[in-house]
């Protein structure tokens, strides 16, 4: 199980994904005309006697991926997720599900975290030591009192100043994109692969059946009095508006074909991480991607 | 309108000044954070139900003003003074009627108002002693009304009949129309010499007109009446005095009555009764006016009734602001 890489790695460290450079593999690539200054065990003898002239076999060489996981540390990931748990540890969970999964395929991880005032990168490095690290400093870095989020920040960062092909792994939660985080996203998954993880925001009216609580508002310290959203029409009210959202949502994802998929609580952490590689892999998500070979090697 | 308590009420301020201070240092109440609040907020249905739950709310507060001041009112005891001059009624009337034949329509009348009367007294006791050459005492002092009523109203009728075994007894002794024995049995009538609290005092009704031997001459009679502190108001159907004379039957009643502290009345007819025996009360009444006092009374109804109301209306308010 591994992130699955649609378009070759740039880098240059041996790994397990396809590359744009050549090499040696078990990946088979093309024959083509020997050069002056190639090596001479590289010469396909048996084409070449079929061919008159000195041909020389290539291979996809095999390269590392470096995962960045992009994620939002702002205020609104410290509230209540749909299970009732802190936001941020959903995140963590999955990330770590994540990480471990790139770092036990060899490839390095990265964070890119931050709110939206501030976004701090933690290059991308080796190593279950350092996965550790990054989710400590996601745990860390995420509470009440710190400022809003606003993932826009993190994607101008990473088009900014990030070069090189990378797999990037977004979890931040139910927020709708707007229309600059849409050309943000549009352009990040031109020059990245991306896969999104929506970590489900909580319920705000009352489920029937269940005792509702006062809650606070971590955006604008506004409180929501607990009978107010027992209130049968504001209920049907906010259940509609949650069905638009959900669609709108669904569309802009599917439009900019991200593979997205949500989590609603711990529990639930790993088979939505595992169906969101599903889906990534096999393109399910969208129908504008033009088909393109998997070129994984090995 | 007046407190009794008037250090009720800066006392409850200071509680509930200090309630509120309290309530203010408390820690907030636990509540969860959420992200994304606007989704509800900004709903309109939202906006309508948040108008209306404050305005419950300050309904509530306003509410539960009005109930702490009602109650804290309440607690200070507000009272009404007013001054009253209770009227004593601890008097003792014996009716004394001379049933010979000249008197008994007026017999008649003056059981038919005290028939009247008795059925307002309160505290009073009313007896009956009828006379002719010997007295028969009807009732005792009484305090039965009921009793006194029925006993009245049968002797108004045997006297406006003027016959039957009602009057049996009453010739007893020689001639007739003793009146000096006949008061002398009224005033027997009331117990022991010493009156006590109670007013006594005896409506004596009788033309004076004497024939036979008594054993207590009217003098006699009324010394006796003064020395027991009887009042003697007279009622003299027949005053047909000649002159001024102190020997004429009316002077001498009406100075045997006035010995007693006593009033002398001359009657017309029988209807005048009524009035003369309400001015005997009246007499009797200012006679026994008690001290003019000061009568604090509690008047808990209003503060209690509108903190019964807005305590209902709290109620209604938190059934609906916590469902």
């Amino acid at each position: 199980m591994f992130i699955f890489a649609h378009r070759r790695t740039l880098t240059l460290l041996d790994g397990e994904y396809g590359s744009v450079f050549k090499g040696r593999s078990l990946d088979f690539d093309e024959l083509r005309a020997y050069v002056p200054g190639d090596e001479v065990r590289d010469i396909d003898w048996k084409a070449t006697a079929r061919h008159g002239s000195p041909l020389i076999k290539r291979y996809v060489a095999v390269r590392r991926h470096t995962v960045l996981l992009l994620m939002d540390t702002g205020r609104n990931m410290a509230a209540q997720a749909l299970s009732g748990e802190p936001k941020k540890d959903i995140a963590v969970h999955a990330a770590g599900v994540l990480g471990y999964l790139a770092s036990r395929h060899g490839d390095d991880v990265g964070l890119l975290h931050g709110n939206a005032t501030a976004s701090k990168y933690l290059p991308p490095r080796s190593g279950e030591e350092h996965l550790e690290r990054l989710l400590r400093e996601v745990d860390a870095s995420a509470s009440l009192d710190g400022p809003a989020s606003g993932i826009a920040e993190q994607l101008d960062y990473v088009l900014r100043y990030l070069k090189g092909r990378l797999l990037i792994v977004a979890v931040a939660d139910e927020f709708l994109p707007d229309a600059h985080t849409q050309s943000l996203l549009r352009r990040l998954r031109g020059r990245h692969e991306v896969l999104w993880l929506t970590v489900r925001d909580a319920e705000l009216a009352a489920v029937a059946g269940n005792r509702m609580q006062q809650s606070t508002d971590v955006g604008t310290g506004q409180g929501i009095p607990a009978p107010l959203t027992v209130d049968a029409k504001v209920r049907a009210a906010y259940a509609a508006a949650t069905l638009e959202r959900e669609k709108r949502r669904r569309d802009v994802f599917h439009g900019l074909g991200i593979a997205e998929e949500q989590t609603t609580g711990s529990e639930d952490v790993l088979t939505s991480v595992f169906a969101l590689l599903e889906k990534h892999r096999s393109r399910a998500f969208s129908s504008r991607t033009s088909p393109q070979g998997g070129n994984r090697a090995g | 309108m007046e407190l009794t308590y008037w250090w009720i009420l800066p006392l409850a301020a200071a509680a509930v000044t200090i309630t509120a201070w309290l309530h203010r240092r408390r820690r907030p109440p636990k509540s969860r954070p959420i992200a994304h609040g606007e989704r509800l907020t900004d709903l309109p249905e939202y906006q309508h139900a948040l108008r209306r739950h404050r305005a419950r709310l300050a309904l509530a507060v306003v509410l539960g003003a009005v109930f702490l001041a009602a109650t804290a009112t309440a607690a200070a005891r507000p009272i009404h003074r007013s001054t009253e001059q209770p009227e004593i009624r601890n008097r003792d009337i014996v009716l004394c009627l001379d049933v010979s034949g000249s008197m008994t329509s007026t017999d008649a009348a003056i059981a038919a108002v005290f028939e009247d009367l008795a059925k307002e007294f309160d505290g009073e006791r009313i007896g009956m002693v009828i006379f002719d050459s010997s007295s028969v005492q009807l009732f005792p002092l009484t305090d039965d009304y009921q009793f006194a009523a029925e006993q009245l109203t049968l002797a108004k009728e045997a006297l406006d009949s003027g016959t039957g075994s009602f009057f049996d007894g009453t010739w007893n002794g020689e001639g007739s129309s003793l009146i000096g024995d006949g008061l002398a049995s009224c005033v027997q009538s009331f117990p022991g010499t010493d009156a006590g609290e109670r007013s006594r005092s005896v409506v004596l009704a009788t033309d004076n007109f004497l024939s036979g031997e008594p054993i207590f001459t009217l003098e006699e009679a009324s010394a006796l009446a003064a020395e027991k502190k009887v009042k003697v108001h007279a009622l003299n159907p027949g005053d047909m005095d000649y002159g001024g004379q102190p020997d004429q039957p009316g002077a001498q009643l009406e100075a045997a009555a006035q010995r007693t502290g006593g009033t002398y009345f001359t009657l017309d007819s029988p209807d005048a009764v009524q009035g003369i025996v309400q001015k005997v009360q009246e007499t009797e009444a200012t006679n026994y006016l008690a001290a003019p006092r000061v009568v604090l009374d509690d008047a808990p109804a209003w503060p209690l009734g509108i903190a019964l109301l807005s305590g209902t209306g709290m109620l209604l308010l938190g059934w609906r602001l916590e469902p």
